[in-house]
Protein backbone atom coordinates (compact mmCIF):
# COMPACT_ATOMS: atom_id res chain seq x y z
CA UNK A 1 0.00 0.00 0.00
CA UNK A 2 0.99 3.67 -0.47
CA UNK A 3 4.00 4.65 -2.46
CA UNK A 4 7.48 4.62 -1.99
CA UNK A 5 8.59 4.47 1.57
CA UNK A 6 9.68 8.26 2.69
CA UNK A 7 12.90 8.65 3.52
CA UNK A 8 13.82 8.30 7.44
CA UNK A 9 15.87 11.18 9.05
CA UNK A 10 19.24 9.57 9.27
CA UNK A 11 19.07 8.45 6.07
CA UNK A 12 18.05 11.93 5.06
CA UNK A 13 21.47 13.08 6.98
CA UNK A 14 23.64 10.63 5.23
CA UNK A 15 22.56 11.72 2.11
CA UNK A 16 22.93 15.18 2.36
CA UNK A 17 26.19 14.88 4.25
CA UNK A 18 27.90 12.23 2.29
CA UNK A 19 28.37 10.17 5.58
CA UNK A 20 30.29 6.81 4.32
CA UNK A 21 29.92 2.98 5.58
CA UNK A 22 28.36 1.53 9.14
CA UNK A 23 30.52 4.27 10.70
CA UNK A 24 28.77 7.41 8.76
CA UNK A 25 24.99 5.46 9.65
CA UNK A 26 25.98 5.44 13.17
CA UNK A 27 26.71 9.18 13.08
CA UNK A 28 24.05 10.33 11.00
CA UNK A 29 21.99 8.35 13.71
CA UNK A 30 23.40 9.82 16.62
CA UNK A 31 22.48 13.47 15.41
CA UNK A 32 18.95 12.96 14.12
CA UNK A 33 18.54 10.80 17.37
CA UNK A 34 20.09 14.15 19.23
CA UNK A 35 17.45 16.39 17.34
CA UNK A 36 14.75 14.28 17.80
CA UNK A 37 15.35 14.01 21.57
CA UNK A 38 15.59 17.86 22.07
CA UNK A 39 12.59 18.35 20.40
CA UNK A 40 10.94 16.62 22.65
CA UNK A 41 12.63 17.85 25.34
CA UNK A 42 11.95 21.72 24.36
CA UNK A 43 8.13 20.31 24.36
CA UNK A 44 8.23 19.31 27.93
CA UNK A 45 10.09 22.40 28.64
CA UNK A 46 7.41 24.61 27.72
CA UNK A 47 4.91 22.72 28.85
CA UNK A 48 5.97 21.65 32.74
CA UNK A 49 6.92 24.85 34.17
CA UNK A 50 4.94 27.27 32.08
CA UNK A 51 2.11 25.70 30.08
CA UNK A 52 0.68 23.48 32.37
CA UNK A 53 0.53 26.32 35.38
CA UNK A 54 -1.01 28.52 32.98
CA UNK A 55 -3.86 26.60 32.18
CA UNK A 56 -4.42 25.07 35.58
CA UNK A 57 -4.56 28.77 36.12
CA UNK A 58 -6.84 29.51 33.29
CA UNK A 59 -9.32 26.99 35.14
CA UNK A 60 -9.39 28.28 38.18
CA UNK A 61 -9.67 31.70 37.35
CA UNK A 62 -5.88 33.16 38.40
CA UNK A 63 -2.98 34.46 36.44
CA UNK A 64 -0.14 32.53 37.19
CA UNK A 65 3.59 32.59 35.94
CA UNK A 66 3.67 36.50 34.30
CA UNK A 67 6.66 38.53 36.25
CA UNK A 68 9.83 36.65 34.65
CA UNK A 69 9.65 37.80 30.95
CA UNK A 70 6.81 38.39 28.44
CA UNK A 71 3.80 36.02 29.45
CA UNK A 72 5.95 34.71 32.36
CA UNK A 73 8.03 32.50 29.62
CA UNK A 74 11.21 33.26 30.88
CA UNK A 75 10.10 31.11 33.94
CA UNK A 76 11.49 28.12 32.08
CA UNK A 77 15.32 28.67 32.43
CA UNK A 78 14.74 29.81 35.86
CA UNK A 79 13.12 26.53 36.67
CA UNK A 80 16.08 24.85 34.98
CA UNK A 81 18.07 26.46 36.81
CA UNK A 82 16.50 26.56 39.94
CA UNK A 83 15.69 22.49 40.12
CA UNK A 84 19.13 21.41 39.27
CA UNK A 85 20.94 23.53 41.54
CA UNK A 86 18.80 22.26 44.50
CA UNK A 87 20.43 20.15 47.21
CA UNK A 88 20.26 16.42 46.97
CA UNK A 89 18.53 14.86 49.90
CA UNK A 90 18.86 11.20 50.42
CA UNK A 91 16.59 9.79 52.69
CA UNK A 92 17.85 7.08 55.49
CA UNK A 93 17.47 3.42 54.12
CA UNK A 94 16.82 4.01 50.42
CA UNK A 95 17.60 1.05 48.17
CA UNK A 96 20.57 2.96 46.68
CA UNK A 97 21.31 1.93 43.11
CA UNK A 98 17.63 1.22 42.37
CA UNK A 99 16.66 4.53 44.25
CA UNK A 100 19.71 6.31 41.28
CA UNK A 101 18.06 4.19 38.37
CA UNK A 102 14.46 5.22 38.57
CA UNK A 103 14.70 8.38 37.60
CA UNK A 104 17.01 7.54 34.73
CA UNK A 105 14.44 4.86 33.57
CA UNK A 106 11.02 6.86 33.09
CA UNK A 107 12.40 9.60 30.41
CA UNK A 108 14.59 7.27 28.82
CA UNK A 109 12.14 4.61 27.99
CA UNK A 110 9.47 7.29 27.09
CA UNK A 111 11.92 9.16 24.63
CA UNK A 112 13.13 5.66 23.14
CA UNK A 113 9.10 5.39 21.72
CA UNK A 114 9.62 8.24 19.93
CA UNK A 115 12.17 6.29 17.91
CA UNK A 116 9.45 4.66 15.61
CA UNK A 117 7.09 7.43 16.10
CA UNK A 118 6.55 8.99 12.06
CA UNK A 119 6.55 12.47 13.76
CA UNK A 120 5.78 13.96 9.40
CA UNK A 121 8.15 16.54 7.12
CA UNK A 122 9.20 19.97 7.86
CA UNK A 123 10.73 21.01 4.48
CA UNK A 124 13.07 18.24 2.90
CA UNK A 125 13.23 16.99 6.41
CA UNK A 126 10.84 13.52 7.40
CA UNK A 127 11.14 13.83 11.67
CA UNK A 128 11.00 9.91 11.21
CA UNK A 129 14.24 8.14 13.29
CA UNK A 130 13.18 4.51 12.37
CA UNK A 131 10.46 2.49 10.24
CA UNK A 132 10.70 -1.44 11.60
CA UNK A 133 7.96 -3.46 10.52
CA UNK A 134 7.32 -4.04 14.05
CA UNK A 135 7.26 -0.63 14.79
CA UNK A 136 3.56 -0.52 16.18
CA UNK A 137 3.98 -3.89 18.64
CA UNK A 138 7.39 -2.01 20.09
CA UNK A 139 6.11 1.48 20.69
CA UNK A 140 3.99 0.01 23.45
CA UNK A 141 6.72 -1.92 24.85
CA UNK A 142 8.75 1.00 25.52
CA UNK A 143 5.95 2.57 26.72
CA UNK A 144 5.13 0.30 29.53
CA UNK A 145 8.80 0.29 30.58
CA UNK A 146 7.98 3.44 32.48
CA UNK A 147 5.99 1.27 35.09
CA UNK A 148 8.87 -0.25 36.14
CA UNK A 149 10.74 2.65 36.53
CA UNK A 150 7.77 3.40 39.23
CA UNK A 151 7.87 0.92 41.00
CA UNK A 152 11.36 0.59 41.27
CA UNK A 153 11.51 4.07 42.80
CA UNK A 154 7.91 3.16 45.16
CA UNK A 155 10.12 -0.05 46.45
CA UNK A 156 13.53 1.75 46.85
CA UNK A 157 12.21 5.33 48.62
CA UNK A 158 11.90 3.44 52.28
CA UNK A 159 8.65 5.72 52.11
CA UNK A 160 5.03 3.87 52.72
CA UNK A 161 3.44 6.60 50.61
CA UNK A 162 6.03 5.69 48.11
CA UNK A 163 5.46 2.08 48.36
CA UNK A 164 1.65 2.52 48.22
CA UNK A 165 2.41 4.89 44.80
CA UNK A 166 4.38 1.72 43.41
CA UNK A 167 1.99 -0.69 43.98
CA UNK A 168 -0.94 1.34 42.78
CA UNK A 169 1.54 1.99 39.68
CA UNK A 170 1.45 -1.96 38.76
CA UNK A 171 -2.45 -2.15 39.58
CA UNK A 172 -3.03 0.49 36.84
CA UNK A 173 -0.89 -1.09 34.45
CA UNK A 174 -1.79 -4.36 34.89
CA UNK A 175 -5.57 -3.45 34.49
CA UNK A 176 -4.88 -1.18 31.38
CA UNK A 177 -2.40 -2.53 29.36
CA UNK A 178 -4.70 -5.44 27.55
CA UNK A 179 -7.38 -3.11 27.04
CA UNK A 180 -5.34 -0.50 25.23
CA UNK A 181 -3.33 -3.36 23.04
CA UNK A 182 -6.48 -5.22 22.30
CA UNK A 183 -8.15 -1.75 21.04
CA UNK A 184 -4.82 -1.21 19.22
CA UNK A 185 -4.45 -4.66 17.43
CA UNK A 186 -8.73 -3.56 15.91
CA UNK A 187 -6.69 -0.49 14.30
CA UNK A 188 -4.46 -3.39 12.67
CA UNK A 189 -6.69 -5.21 11.53
CA UNK A 190 -8.19 -2.50 8.80
CA UNK A 191 -4.58 -1.71 8.24
CA UNK A 192 -2.42 -5.28 7.68
CA UNK A 193 0.61 -3.68 8.84
CA UNK A 194 2.35 -3.11 12.14
CA UNK A 195 4.92 -0.90 10.63
CA UNK A 196 4.33 2.77 11.53
CA UNK A 197 4.10 4.35 8.11
CA UNK A 198 1.67 1.71 6.51
CA UNK A 199 -0.40 2.58 8.97
CA UNK A 200 -0.20 6.09 8.58
CA UNK A 201 -0.32 5.69 5.30
CA UNK A 202 -3.55 3.35 5.59
CA UNK A 203 -5.06 6.59 6.79
CA UNK A 204 -4.90 9.28 4.29
CA UNK A 205 -7.78 7.90 1.85
CA UNK A 206 -10.88 10.00 1.94
CA UNK A 207 -13.59 8.12 3.84
CA UNK A 208 -16.82 10.33 2.73
CA UNK A 209 -17.00 13.89 0.99
CA UNK A 210 -19.81 16.19 2.73
CA UNK A 211 -20.54 18.98 1.40
CA UNK A 212 -17.43 18.90 -1.12
CA UNK A 213 -15.30 19.04 2.51
CA UNK A 214 -13.42 15.69 2.35
CA UNK A 215 -13.46 14.05 5.68
CA UNK A 216 -10.00 11.56 5.42
CA UNK A 217 -9.94 8.00 7.03
CA UNK A 218 -9.12 8.31 10.44
CA UNK A 219 -9.53 5.58 12.16
CA UNK A 220 -11.25 8.02 14.98
CA UNK A 221 -13.88 8.61 12.07
CA UNK A 222 -13.77 4.97 10.63
CA UNK A 223 -14.05 3.58 14.66
CA UNK A 224 -15.05 6.37 16.96
CA UNK A 225 -16.06 3.56 19.57
CA UNK A 226 -11.98 2.21 19.53
CA UNK A 227 -11.13 5.29 20.07
CA UNK A 228 -12.93 6.26 23.12
CA UNK A 229 -11.48 2.92 24.51
CA UNK A 230 -8.11 3.93 23.45
CA UNK A 231 -8.04 7.37 24.66
CA UNK A 232 -9.14 6.08 27.85
CA UNK A 233 -6.82 3.47 28.75
CA UNK A 234 -4.04 5.77 27.21
CA UNK A 235 -5.03 8.15 29.66
CA UNK A 236 -4.47 5.40 32.94
CA UNK A 237 -1.48 4.04 30.69
CA UNK A 238 0.44 7.27 31.26
CA UNK A 239 -0.92 7.77 35.22
CA UNK A 240 -2.85 11.17 34.14
CA UNK A 241 -6.69 11.93 35.84
CA UNK A 242 -8.75 10.63 35.81
CA UNK A 243 -6.23 8.39 36.60
CA UNK A 244 -3.26 9.05 38.19
CA UNK A 245 -3.61 7.15 41.30
CA UNK A 246 -0.02 6.13 41.55
CA UNK A 247 0.71 9.89 42.28
CA UNK A 248 -2.23 11.09 44.25
CA UNK A 249 -1.21 14.23 45.56
CA UNK A 250 -4.47 14.22 48.29
CA UNK A 251 -4.07 10.72 49.23
CA UNK A 252 -0.67 9.69 49.44
CA UNK A 253 1.59 13.17 49.22
CA UNK A 254 3.44 12.71 46.06
CA UNK A 255 3.35 8.59 45.62
CA UNK A 256 6.45 7.05 43.99
CA UNK A 257 8.37 10.34 43.70
CA UNK A 258 7.76 11.52 47.66
CA UNK A 259 11.33 11.17 48.47
CA UNK A 260 12.91 12.74 45.40
CA UNK A 261 14.49 16.10 45.39
CA UNK A 262 16.74 17.97 43.04
CA UNK A 263 17.75 16.37 39.54
CA UNK A 264 16.40 13.06 40.09
CA UNK A 265 12.50 15.17 40.97
CA UNK A 266 13.50 16.64 37.60
CA UNK A 267 14.40 13.96 35.76
CA UNK A 268 10.50 12.03 37.16
CA UNK A 269 8.65 15.64 36.49
CA UNK A 270 10.10 15.41 32.74
CA UNK A 271 9.74 11.65 32.18
CA UNK A 272 5.72 11.89 33.03
CA UNK A 273 5.60 14.83 30.56
CA UNK A 274 7.53 13.06 27.94
CA UNK A 275 5.45 9.90 28.36
CA UNK A 276 2.16 12.09 27.84
CA UNK A 277 3.63 13.82 24.70
CA UNK A 278 4.71 9.62 23.65
CA UNK A 279 0.63 8.78 24.58
CA UNK A 280 -0.32 12.00 22.14
CA UNK A 281 1.72 10.97 19.10
CA UNK A 282 0.98 7.19 19.86
CA UNK A 283 -2.63 8.51 19.57
CA UNK A 284 -2.27 10.89 17.00
CA UNK A 285 -0.89 8.11 15.25
CA UNK A 286 -2.82 5.38 15.31
CA UNK A 287 -6.55 7.05 15.13
CA UNK A 288 -5.56 10.44 14.24
CA UNK A 289 -4.04 10.06 10.99
CA UNK A 290 -0.30 10.94 11.77
CA UNK A 291 0.95 13.81 10.12
CA UNK A 292 -1.80 14.32 7.65
CA UNK A 293 -2.99 17.60 7.75
CA UNK A 294 -4.90 20.43 5.24
CA UNK A 295 -2.08 21.72 3.13
CA UNK A 296 1.21 20.06 1.42
CA UNK A 297 2.69 17.54 3.21
CA UNK A 298 5.71 19.23 3.85
CA UNK A 299 4.36 20.62 6.63
CA UNK A 300 3.00 17.39 8.39
CA UNK A 301 5.49 17.90 11.27
CA UNK A 302 3.26 21.78 12.25
CA UNK A 303 0.10 19.27 12.06
CA UNK A 304 1.52 16.51 14.37
CA UNK A 305 2.27 18.91 16.38
CA UNK A 306 -0.87 20.30 16.93
CA UNK A 307 -2.38 16.65 17.55
CA UNK A 308 0.21 16.28 20.38
CA UNK A 309 -0.43 19.31 22.18
CA UNK A 310 -3.92 18.73 21.76
CA UNK A 311 -3.94 15.95 23.64
CA UNK A 312 -1.72 17.15 26.22
CA UNK A 313 -4.34 19.91 26.50
CA UNK A 314 -7.01 16.96 26.94
CA UNK A 315 -5.18 15.41 30.02
CA UNK A 316 -4.57 18.91 31.10
CA UNK A 317 -8.63 19.83 30.75
CA UNK A 318 -9.00 16.23 32.72
CA UNK A 319 -6.83 17.23 35.31
CA UNK A 320 -8.63 20.15 36.00
CA UNK A 321 -12.34 18.66 35.30
CA UNK A 322 -12.61 14.96 36.81
CA UNK A 323 -12.17 13.19 39.82
CA UNK A 324 -9.71 10.58 40.51
CA UNK A 325 -11.45 7.01 40.72
CA UNK A 326 -10.49 5.04 43.93
CA UNK A 327 -8.06 2.39 43.02
CA UNK A 328 -10.75 -0.94 43.49
CA UNK A 329 -13.08 0.82 41.04
CA UNK A 330 -10.10 1.03 38.48
CA UNK A 331 -9.14 -2.36 39.00
CA UNK A 332 -13.48 -2.75 38.21
CA UNK A 333 -13.34 -0.42 35.21
CA UNK A 334 -10.29 -2.16 33.59
CA UNK A 335 -11.01 -6.08 34.17
CA UNK A 336 -15.10 -5.83 33.80
CA UNK A 337 -16.03 -3.30 31.99
CA UNK A 338 -12.69 -2.25 29.05
CA UNK A 339 -11.18 -5.31 28.65
CA UNK A 340 -14.71 -7.50 27.90
CA UNK A 341 -15.57 -3.93 25.83
CA UNK A 342 -11.90 -4.06 23.88
CA UNK A 343 -12.72 -7.61 22.69
CA UNK A 344 -16.17 -7.12 21.61
CA UNK A 345 -14.35 -4.15 19.61
CA UNK A 346 -11.46 -6.78 18.25
CA UNK A 347 -14.63 -8.83 16.93
CA UNK A 348 -16.88 -6.47 15.59
CA UNK A 349 -13.69 -4.72 14.04
CA UNK A 350 -13.24 -8.30 12.57
CA UNK A 351 -16.48 -8.88 11.24
CA UNK A 352 -17.01 -5.58 9.79
CA UNK A 353 -13.35 -5.68 7.83
CA UNK A 354 -14.48 -8.76 6.96
CA UNK A 355 -17.89 -7.93 5.11
CA UNK A 356 -16.03 -4.80 3.51
CA UNK A 357 -12.90 -6.06 2.45
CA UNK B 1 19.49 -2.83 9.35
CA UNK B 2 19.64 0.97 9.79
CA UNK B 3 15.92 1.25 11.62
CA UNK B 4 18.24 -0.54 14.79
CA UNK B 5 20.63 1.60 14.70
CA UNK B 6 18.59 4.77 15.08
CA UNK B 7 16.79 2.76 17.87
CA UNK B 8 19.92 2.62 19.42
CA UNK B 9 21.10 5.97 18.80
CA UNK B 10 18.31 7.42 20.50
CA UNK B 11 18.41 4.93 23.60
CA UNK B 12 21.55 6.24 23.88
CA UNK B 13 21.02 9.84 23.71
CA UNK B 14 17.61 9.02 26.30
CA UNK B 15 19.84 7.41 29.03
CA UNK B 16 22.48 10.63 27.98
CA UNK B 17 20.08 13.29 28.74
CA UNK B 18 19.19 12.28 32.27
CA UNK B 19 22.33 11.10 33.20
CA UNK B 20 23.95 14.77 31.97
CA UNK B 21 21.49 16.54 33.96
CA UNK B 22 22.53 14.40 36.89
CA UNK B 23 25.79 15.18 36.46
CA UNK B 24 25.65 19.07 35.91
CA UNK B 25 23.32 19.06 38.87
CA UNK B 26 26.17 16.88 41.01
CA UNK B 27 28.40 19.66 40.52
CA UNK B 28 26.00 22.76 40.97
CA UNK B 29 24.72 21.65 43.99
CA UNK B 30 25.50 22.11 47.77
CA UNK B 31 25.53 19.90 50.59
CA UNK B 32 24.79 20.46 53.90
CA UNK B 33 24.39 17.55 55.87
CA UNK B 34 21.76 17.78 58.73
CA UNK B 35 20.58 15.77 61.41
CA UNK B 36 16.70 15.00 60.55
CA UNK B 37 17.01 16.05 57.20
CA UNK B 38 16.75 12.70 56.00
CA UNK B 39 14.43 11.14 57.07
CA UNK B 40 11.88 9.88 54.98
CA UNK B 41 8.54 12.04 54.94
CA UNK B 42 5.76 10.52 56.99
CA UNK B 43 3.29 13.90 57.21
CA UNK B 44 5.97 15.68 59.55
CA UNK B 45 5.61 13.08 62.38
CA UNK B 46 8.80 10.59 62.84
CA UNK B 47 8.33 7.62 60.89
CA UNK B 48 7.11 4.44 62.31
CA UNK B 49 9.17 0.96 61.53
CA UNK B 50 10.23 0.82 57.34
CA UNK B 51 8.81 -0.39 54.72
CA UNK B 52 10.33 -3.63 54.13
CA UNK B 53 7.38 -5.57 55.78
CA UNK B 54 5.35 -7.69 54.37
CA UNK B 55 1.91 -6.07 52.84
CA UNK B 56 -0.99 -7.68 50.96
CA UNK B 57 -0.67 -7.83 47.01
CA UNK B 58 -4.20 -7.47 46.69
CA UNK B 59 -3.89 -7.91 42.80
CA UNK B 60 -2.00 -10.74 42.79
CA UNK B 61 -4.41 -13.15 40.93
CA UNK B 62 -5.33 -10.25 39.12
CA UNK B 63 -1.42 -10.33 37.93
CA UNK B 64 -1.97 -14.06 37.26
CA UNK B 65 -4.31 -13.50 35.30
CA UNK B 66 -2.57 -10.43 33.31
CA UNK B 67 0.18 -12.87 32.17
CA UNK B 68 -2.47 -14.87 30.46
CA UNK B 69 -3.76 -12.14 28.69
CA UNK B 70 -0.85 -11.03 27.94
CA UNK B 71 0.54 -13.87 25.79
CA UNK B 72 -2.98 -14.25 24.27
CA UNK B 73 -2.76 -10.06 23.04
CA UNK B 74 0.52 -11.42 21.62
CA UNK B 75 -0.55 -14.41 20.35
CA UNK B 76 -3.30 -12.65 18.74
CA UNK B 77 -0.78 -10.11 16.75
CA UNK B 78 0.38 -12.05 13.85
CA UNK B 79 -3.31 -13.25 12.97
CA UNK B 80 -4.82 -9.05 13.31
CA UNK B 81 -1.34 -8.66 10.93
CA UNK B 82 -2.73 -11.03 8.45
CA UNK B 83 -6.39 -11.04 8.65
CA UNK B 84 -7.16 -7.83 5.78
CA UNK B 85 -4.27 -9.06 3.59
CA UNK B 86 -5.57 -13.07 3.59
CA UNK B 87 -9.00 -11.99 3.22
CA UNK B 88 -8.50 -10.15 0.05
CA UNK B 89 -6.56 -12.63 -1.00
CA UNK B 90 -9.76 -14.66 -1.53
CA UNK B 91 -10.09 -16.94 1.86
CA UNK B 92 -13.19 -17.00 3.15
CA UNK B 93 -13.92 -15.14 6.24
CA UNK B 94 -15.47 -17.63 8.84
CA UNK B 95 -12.44 -19.66 8.38
CA UNK B 96 -10.06 -16.68 9.59
CA UNK B 97 -12.37 -15.74 12.08
CA UNK B 98 -13.44 -19.17 14.34
CA UNK B 99 -9.95 -20.21 15.29
CA UNK B 100 -9.58 -16.55 17.08
CA UNK B 101 -13.01 -16.81 18.66
CA UNK B 102 -12.24 -20.12 20.04
CA UNK B 103 -9.46 -18.84 21.15
CA UNK B 104 -10.70 -15.80 22.77
CA UNK B 105 -13.72 -17.56 23.76
CA UNK B 106 -11.52 -20.17 25.80
CA UNK B 107 -9.87 -16.77 28.16
CA UNK B 108 -13.16 -15.31 28.58
CA UNK B 109 -14.43 -18.44 30.06
CA UNK B 110 -11.76 -17.84 32.59
CA UNK B 111 -12.20 -14.62 33.24
CA UNK B 112 -16.01 -15.16 33.78
CA UNK B 113 -15.00 -17.70 36.40
CA UNK B 114 -12.63 -15.69 37.83
CA UNK B 115 -15.22 -12.32 38.01
CA UNK B 116 -17.85 -15.26 39.53
CA UNK B 117 -14.79 -16.45 42.49
CA UNK B 118 -13.96 -12.73 43.03
CA UNK B 119 -10.57 -12.55 41.71
CA UNK B 120 -10.96 -9.49 39.85
CA UNK B 121 -11.99 -7.76 43.29
CA UNK B 122 -10.34 -5.23 45.52
CA UNK B 123 -9.58 -7.73 48.14
CA UNK B 124 -10.46 -6.51 51.95
CA UNK B 125 -7.30 -7.56 54.43
CA UNK B 126 -8.90 -9.77 56.86
CA UNK B 127 -7.23 -7.26 59.72
CA UNK B 128 -9.37 -4.49 57.83
CA UNK B 129 -12.29 -6.29 57.87
CA UNK B 130 -11.80 -7.30 61.90
CA UNK B 131 -11.60 -3.90 62.52
CA UNK B 132 -14.39 -2.75 60.40
CA UNK B 133 -16.35 -5.26 62.35
CA UNK B 134 -15.49 -4.15 65.85
CA UNK B 135 -16.00 -0.58 64.76
CA UNK B 136 -19.46 -1.45 63.83
CA UNK B 137 -20.14 -3.14 67.19
CA UNK B 138 -19.50 -0.04 68.71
Amino acid sequence: MGTAPAQLFPEFLVETFGLPGVLGEVVAALIAAAVVGNIVLAFTGVAGPWAKRKITAAFTDRIAVNRVGPFGLLIIPASAVQLLAKELIVPEGVDRPAWDIAPVILPASALLGFSVIPMGRLGPINFHLADPEVGFALVFAFASIASVSLVMAGYASNNKYSLLGGLRAVAQNLAYEIPLIVTAMSVVLFAGTLQMSGIVSAQTTTLVTIAGFDIPAWYAFVNPFAFVLFLTANMAEIGRNPFDIPEAPTEIVAGYQTEYSSAYFVLFYLGEFVHIFLGGAILAVTFLGGASGPGPESIGFIWFVVKIWGFFLFTQWARSALPRVRIDQLIEIGWKGMLVLSFANLVLTAVIVGVIA
Amino acid sequence: MSDWIAIGALAAVGLLIPIGMMTVSALLRPSVPETGKSTTYESGETPTGGTKIRFNIQYYMVALLFVVFDIETVLLFPWAVIYRPAIQAGVPMTALLWPMLAFVGILAIGLVWAWRSGAISWARSPRATSRKTERDLN
